[in-house]
């Protein structure tokens, strides 16, 4: 929704001829001049609820140009996208105040439990829960709880067969073939 | 690998389209959706290492973690950034998420890359939308000094680091991290190759950051809204350790010699900057020579190349992560109540805020590394192979360990302990997104405690 700054009407009050300018014109305000065509298509395409990326072309500022031809204050209101004033108020009251379950998420109580709800859902319910199950079903990767469990068959094995649980040689002693001690 | 890039690159004409109400519910969700999916790369099936591999793109288990922590970070920055966005333009808060979702694309791309010269060039995209975030929508005048030391910092770094790659191109033929690590020991016997291996790891010690080439780190954790710090803390400076890890298999055996004053310099590194946390006034501040901190150990951990060196290294890079991470977004619960990052103005918020204090005991313990928490393991890991390479870094593990416990617990006692102050008992109680925020941050670092295999890599 945009903002825009009331500029002071000549005079401090509205007269009646104005009210007549603003109901023939159609526009809100009197002394606004009428949208040019570049804004109108715009405002127009902005009805499709698609937020287009406005390259610079027409600042959004002008849509309601606040220069008034007759003017007897010679100001050049610039008008600003949103007014920061009125915004700043947020920080000041807590939103608690108006919505006593407020979840942080918007100060829209539909859209801030709906916004909780799907954090919540998302978040733990399928990421955490799903996500780990996913992982601990995962295969045994390098085959360390085999290793695990196959040591401990062998050396059951082992002990009641009475056989040592390791050899003492590493390698066959038969097959390691050494040079003779009289080759150079 | 595409199955999580496509979605992710979708989520910017979805940020586009939605409508205004639905912005960050929508973000919210599609982006758990697709952490849910990128969990599916921690699957190995084969024995090879790399795995989802593509021209481009593979994963192996040391970038896996990373990528997953990656993925993760993104709904938790959206959570994060809600609050503080909500009175900005619609479009100005569409921006804001499409930064933080070109940033996860960049970063997917980086880790993922099987080829040294694409993930220098994602290792340098990352910094544009952080320099946008941090300047931008930082919220002092500091924040441009900030964003020139990070930019010019991590380029002066990384020049070098094209210069050395196009080097190794020339003599090897070949960048593809799949067969770099299967090369024949590169003919490293001139001066020349001194400079080029200094070449090779100089971008990723000021990423990491070692702790002289440290400065921009502060600067830019402490003006970034709580996305850039929480993206920073988390996963840009493992970026540095990332290509540490697998540049410097290569790099053999010049890295014995020369890795020598690097090693001390993050050793002494760790207890500087643990004593500088014990004086500091700003909260962020703390946190974030906290984060230098702990990558010093890892950038020592990495310097040794031993197996258990590296494996610390990762595990500690992913704890750190959240822990961090989570510590950014406490402060973050202090600066949009009071506006001020001096801890002494919010005192003894253990009675104001009594739920946030767990979150605050659970995250300074984490930080202090209290086992079994992974944040131990990793630490211990590391501090382990520095005693076996050399005894006397005892000393200097030994006293940072206890610095670090010193500086977690006077933080923790500073904010949470003591007379609370006068201005702290109106502010506006927690929200349930933040306590969900703090569970998301946590819960995952409780689980890696149960299956640390996960993380730690290829050398166990």
């Amino acid at each position: 929704m945009l903002r825009h700054r009331f500029p002071p009407l000549g005079g401090g009050t509205a007269r009646p001829t104005d009210l007549i300018r603003r109901k023939s014109t159609g526009l809100p305000f009197p002394g606004q001049q009428s949208p040019s065509p570049d804004d109108r298509m715009l405002s127009r395409l902005s009805k499709f609820g698609l937020s287009l990326p406005r390259l610079g072309s027409v600042p959004p500022a002008r849509f309601v140009s606040q220069s008034k031809q007759n003017s007897s204050a010679g100001s050049s209101a610039v008008t600003e996208l949103h007014n920061r004033e009125e915004k700043s108020e947020h920080g000041e009251v807590s939103q608690y105040v108006k919505n006593p379950d407020y979840h942080g998420f918007s100060s829209d109580p539909v859209a801030d439990e709906w916004n909780m709800k799907v954090g919540f859902f998302m978040g733990i319910s399928v990421a955490l829960v799903i996500g780990g199950t996913f992982i601990h079903y995962l295969p045994d990767h390098g085959m360390r709880q085999w290793a695990r469990r196959e040591a401990e068959r062998i050396i059951c094995q082992r002990e009641q067969q009475g056989l040592p649980l390791i050899e003492e040689n590493y390698y066959d002693p038969s097959k390691i073939i050494l040079p003779s001690s009289r080759e150079e | 690998m595409l199955m999580v890039l496509f979605p992710t690159v979708m989520l910017l004409p979805t940020i586009w389209l939605s409508p205004s109400t639905q912005l960050w519910t929508s973000a919210l969700a599609y982006s758990v959706a697709i952490a849910l999916i990128s969990l599916s790369w921690l699957c190995f099936p084969m024995e090879t290492g790399w795995s989802s591999v593509n021209t481009f793109i593979a994963t192996d288990p040391l970038s896996t973690p990373l990528l997953v922590l990656t993925c993760w970070l993104l709904p938790l920055m959206i959570l994060a950034s809600q609050n503080h966005m909500a009175e900005e333009p619609i479009n100005r808060q569409r921006t804001y998420i499409s930064l933080l979702i070109s940033l996860q694309i960049f970063l997917i791309l980086a880790f993922g890359a099987t080829e040294m010269i694409m993930f220098y060039i994602m290792f340098e995209a990352t910094l544009i939308p952080t320099l946008i975030i941090i300047t931008r929508w930082g919220n002092q005048t500091e924040r441009l000094n900030a964003g020139v030391y990070f930019l010019f910092y991590t380029l002066a770094g990384s020049l070098p680091l094209l210069v050395a790659l196009l080097l190794l191109q020339n003599s090897t033929g070949s960048l593809s991290f799949l067969t770099t690590q299967l090369f024949p020991p590169l003919q490293l016997h001139t001066e020349a190759s001194k400079f080029w291996w200094a070449g090779c790891m100089l971008a990723f010690l000021v990423k990491m950051p070692l702790y002289g080439a440290h400065l921009w780190l502060p600067k830019a954790h402490v003006e970034a809204p709580i996305a850039g710090s929480m993206i920073l803390a988390a996963v840009l400076l493992k970026l540095g350790g990332y290509g540490m890890m697998r540049i410097i298999i290569i790099l053999d055996p010049l890295t014995k010699q020369l890795s020598y004053p690097f090693i001390i310099l993050a050793l002494w590194g760790v207890v500087m900057t643990g004593s500088i946390c014990l004086r500091q006034t700003d909260l962020k501040s703390l946190i974030a020579y906290s984060s230098v901190s702990h990558m010093g150990l890892v950038a020592a951990g990495i310097l040794i190349q031993t197996p258990w060196g590296f494996t610390g290294a990762l595990i500690l890079m992913i704890a750190h992560g959240l822990t961090s991470s989570a510590l950014f977004c406490l402060a973050n619960t202090n600066y949009e109540r009071t506006h001020s990052r001096t801890m002494l103005l919010a005192r003894g918020l253990q009675m104001v805020l009594p739920l946030l204090a767990t979150w605050w005991f659970m995250f300074t313990l984490a930080n202090l590394a209290l086992p079994p928490l992974p944040n131990l393991m990793g630490e211990l890991m590391i501090i382990t192979s520095l005693f076996n390479w050399s005894n006397w870094t005892l000393l200097l593990t030994g006293a940072g360990t206890l610095i670090t416990a010193s500086y977690s617990l006077h933080m923790f006692l500073t904010t949470q302990r003591g007379p609370t102050t006068s201005p702290i008992l109106a502010i506006e109680p927690t929200h349930t997104r933040e306590h969900l925020l703090m569970t998301l941050h946590l819960l995952p670092l409780l689980l890696l405690i149960f299956k640390p295999t996960l993380i730690w890599g290829w050398a166990l």
